[in-house]
């Protein structure tokens, strides 16, 4: 093998270093008009009235659009809310949508649209939401719910399924039982129980949502422009709504700007409605505070946990219990927290479960291993404190409790094929862990964390197509997040036996591409990866077959060597790609094209592991913590392109640090969120970043991915807050039971409070 | 009403009439084409604007365009020369300092500057002079290493 395993520059790096790549912002259209959203400043307000007319009699505006103006459609996600009607329901809701024919008149629009609202009690808490008595925030039932969880991996959500709900707020409450968790604590050295928060964090892609819809002037249905992780939901989404057939929406995702899960379907919905209603191209670009309000924030968490083990190591028994605050809708994940909760060890004794909780915030979205950084946090910290009580060491500790290839996860489905042992093992022979000492003589504590990410399955289907030029064409539809693309090149290469550089990628539409599922839960590589090797293998054979013809050979005894077709060990006669592919293009010619397809189901995840060191510095007078390394062990199954891999585990690394130490959706008492500017809402910079971040790649291959490859996005993410937090501990003592870990949190912890 | 302004974009003279309160990274943007000025806070805290205005990092989302008059503004279209990436756009292709793109022309553009001001830097004031840019992608540690793969080049 020659292509896989290479470290890569990625394809498209010319365009973005140059600024010529373009984004969706960056798109115009011939009588565009600019979109701006009317929020609501209240989380939750009667709409009593809403007049437009100062708006609209604005010179430039085309229109301002109410909920008046459009289809009454029973709200069941973010997608069909589409603007309040008799109520809003969390600070940022849209009430209007102004068009206009340029962005500044637009938001002068916005701000001239009055609208009369009636306040009313919030429910902002979790503690509020799960009040048996509480208001509640549908008063006429919970609206469906999401499909997001299962593209990022859930398990069968009605599994566990229990219990009638106390608050008409709770929701999916579910709940994973082996054991006897009494006999299992009777068991125990030593018990650990303790309650943990974690804030509401924001994905915080650098670009905002973006999205430009171009109805069809034959009135045909329409083209849609979108930064999205998930062409095929928009499209379906956007169908749904007007009710027309899907193949009418023709959806072309545009380079996406990070999205980290957070770019599924949005207002898509709504523009696209307000386009057709007035035949003129529509494009909304969202604000970054429009952003913080009104997008799709992941959730806050309240973790209880209870875990005991004996002195000679071996876990005896786990208890957790999770609310989750979902915002105004229900999102559908709390299957997927218990499996992350409870099943990474075993013990023959345990209890995971929790549900969710309605809220007047905005709905929450996926973010990158949703769930897992929360429930790792909780985990592993719980762990460590174990190890210290019973004076183990915690990397011996968590090997022997390991999960492994068969052993159960919390919901009893067993475990397939990984490297948790195989990372950890890393973490124990590595020299950061192994000179820990020297590290605290130097003043800085020292803490691991493992994280785990079951990973998401999907079908998917490409192709390939030899070109007169000697080039091989990968056709698929994903969204290429952060180099999956690059990714495919080398693959394709590798299948059909040319250089990479040979390899370009054609990403289809959703009306001329191959299905493709949405690029999210770390499965991007895994699933569109098996097609692509398929349709390259395809085509390297038909391409052998025709070249065989020629020399009159069996194609078995040709090879490819240098863009060339050969017989074996003979290059005298080699026959170049182009040739071939020349003769099946052209008027009159007798031999049918290349054409290569691959379509695969991957049904069973790889699931992906990463073990984290951290070191820190704890300022005591101050509570200041600050991250001077971090060592990224994981198991990528088969590094494909190795520069990619370690990308994504350096980015995600940092990410965590944010967890940990600074990112917070902050919300008063009346649900105004305090961090609605990037002046508030803290993303780690460049001086925030460890000096030391370490990447090593572990490759256990996996059983069905692609040369045995795994998902590689999220894992990074899911140990690095657990792994300062037991650093700090080691630094100073103290245990801060909340994130971010703020200094007055830490702080706090030093102090002997939680 | 609008103000006359004359300037200098990516070494050609410009001339247009702007609103007063229009600003320079949507005069570059929506006026001049020059779409590699991304827009991603408003607030002048993430840098994706950030342009050169007579050698400064500026970022162009906090910038009037009429405070532009007389300048000379480079963005990123303008930093490749005679069709040659500029060293700092080949160490952030090379090292892998970029992943999404959105961040990147005004990162580059900031560690222009910072290069200027400090040809040899340190990983440190690397990491100092680029805390105004925020990247969501790569941890930075690739970016430092780009910085670096430049200032070797440029020396």
């Amino acid at each position: 093998m020659t292509a896989i395993g290479t470290p890569t520059k990625l394809l498209e790096g010319a365009p973005k270093v140059k600024g010529s790549l373009r984004f969706c912002g960056d798109l115009d259209r011939p009588g565009l008009l600019h979109a701006r959203l009317v929020t609501s400043p209240h989380a939750h307000a009667e709409v009593l009235s809403i007049d437009t007319a100062a708006a609209e009699a604005m010179p430039g505006v085309a229109a301002v659009i109410t909920a008046a103006d459009l289809p009454a459609l029973p709200p069941s996600n973010r997608a069909t809310l589409l603007l309040a009607r008799e109520r809003a329901i969390f600070v940022g809701h849209p009430v209007a949508l102004v068009l206009a024919e340029n962005e500044a008149v637009a938001a002068d629009a916005a701000d001239a649209v009055a609208v009369d609202y009636q306040p009313l009690d919030a429910i902002v808490t979790i503690e509020q939401a799960e009040a048996p008595d509480a208001q509640a925030v549908w008063p006429d039932g919970l609206p469906g719910q999401s499909e997001e969880a299962a593209a990022h991996g859930a398990g069968d959500v009605s599994e566990g399924e229990e219990a009638v709900a106390s608050s008409p707020n709770v929701t999916n409450r579910m709940r994973f039982e082996r054991g006897d968790l009494e006999r299992g604590y009777a068991e125990a050295d030593a018990v650990v129980e303790r309650v943990f928060r974690t804030a509401s964090v924001h994905q915080s892609y650098i670009e905002p949502h973006a999205s430009l819809i171009d109805p069809d002037p034959m009135g045909n249905g329409m083209t849609v422009y979108c930064s999205t992780q998930a062409p095929f939901f928009i499209r379906d989404a956007i169908a749904g709504v007007l009710g027309m057939p899907q193949d009418q929406v023709r959806v072309i995702g545009t380079p996406v700007g990070g999205g980290f899960g957070a770019k599924f379907v949005l207002y898509e919905p709504l523009l696209a409605l307000a386009a057709v209603q007035h035949q003129r191209p529509v494009r909304l670009v969202m604000t970054r505070t429009e952003e913080m309000l009104a997008a799709t924030p992941a959730p806050s968490t309240r973790i209880t946990i209870r875990a005991g083990a004996k002195r000679s190591g071996e876990l005896t028994a786990l208890e957790a219990d999770l609310a989750i605050d979902c915002g105004c809708f229900p999102s559908s994940m709390t299957a997927l927290a218990g499996t992350l909760l409870g099943s990474s060890y075993q013990t023959p004794n345990q209890a995971v479960g929790g549900f969710e909780v309605t809220t007047n915030k905005p709905s929450v979205g996926a973010y990158r291993a949703p769930l897992a950084p929360q429930a790792a946090f909780v985990v592993e910290t719980v762990l460590d404190q174990l190890a210290r009580e019973l004076d183990l060491d915690p990397v011996e500790f968590r090997l022997q409790n390991a999960s492994e290839k068969g052993t159960p996860m919390a919901s009893g489905m067993p475990w397939a094929g990984m490297g948790q042992r195989q990372v950890l093992e890393a973490l124990r022979d590595h020299p950061a862990w192994q000179n820990r000492e020297q590290a605290r003589a130097e003043g800085r504590g020292v803490g691991i964390a493992l994280g785990a990410w079951p990973g998401g399955t999907e079908p998917a289907s490409a192709a390939c197509a030899l070109q007169t030029d000697g080039t091989l064409k990968v056709h698929i539809s994903t969204a290429d997040i952060n180099g999956t693309n690059t990714s495919m090149a080398l693959m394709a290469a590798e299948a059909f036996g040319l250089d990479p550089d040979k390899v370009t990628i054609a990403t289809g539409d959703t009306s001329s591409g191959p299905y493709a599922g949405a690029s999210g839960g770390s499965k991007t590589i895994y699933t569109v990866g098996p097609p692509v090797i398929q349709a390259a293998r395809e085509a390297r054979q038909q391409t052998l077959e025709l070249a065989a013809q020629t020399f009159e050979a069996d194609p078995e005894d040709l090879e490819i060597v240098d863009g060339a077709v050969q017989v074996k060990g003979s290059p005298d006669k080699a026959i170049p790609l182009k040739k071939i592919a020349q003769r099946t293009m052209r008027f009159g010619g007798r031999q049918a094209p290349v054409f290569g397809h691959g379509r695969h189901a991957q049904t069973s995840q790889a699931p992906g592991f990463c073990a984290q060191l951290a070191e820190v510095r704890v300022d005591r007078e101050t509570g200041r913590v600050d991250v001077d390394r971090v060592v990224v062990i994981q198991d990528c199954g088969r590094a494909i392109n190795p520069a990619a891999v370690e990308g994504q585990m350096m980015g995600g690394a940092l990410q965590g640090i944010g967890w940990a130490l600074y990112e917070e959706m902050a919300y008063s008492e009346d649900g105004q969120l305090l961090t609605a500017t990037l002046n508030d809402y803290a993303l780690p910079h460049s001086a925030q970043s460890p000096t030391e971040l370490e990447t090593v790649l572990v490759e256990v291959p996996s059983d069905h991915g692609p040369f045995g490859a795994r998902g590689v996005g999220e894992p990074p993410v899911v140990p690095t807050a657990a792994a300062v937090a037991n650093a700090i501990a080691d630094a100073c003592g103290a245990r801060p039971t909340e994130l971010p870990m703020t200094p007055p949190r830490v702080l706090q912890a030093l102090n002997g409070g939680q | 009403m609008t103000v006359s302004i004359q300037l200098e974009v990516n070494g050609k003279p410009v001339q247009a009439a702007v609103e007063p309160r229009r600003l320079l990274v949507h005069f570059l943007r929506e006026d001049l084409g020059l779409t590699g000025a991304n827009i991603g806070c408003e607030t002048s805290l993430c840098g994706a604007c950030t342009v050169l205005v007579d050698g400064n990092a500026v970022k162009s989302c906090t910038m009037l365009a009429a405070q532009a008059d007389g300048a000379s503004v480079t963005t990123i279209e303008g930093l490749s020369q005679n069709g040659e990436l500029h060293p700092l756009q080949e160490g952030f292709w090379e090292k892998h300092g970029l992943q999404c793109g959105y961040c990147t022309p005004g990162m580059i553009l900031s560690a222009n500057y910072l290069l200027a001001q400090n040809p040899s830097p340190n990983d440190e004031e690397i990491r100092e002079g680029l805390k105004g840019n925020i990247c969501r992608c790569t941890g930075y540690h690739n970016i430092v290493e780009a910085v670096k793969y430049a200032a070797e080049r440029m020396s």
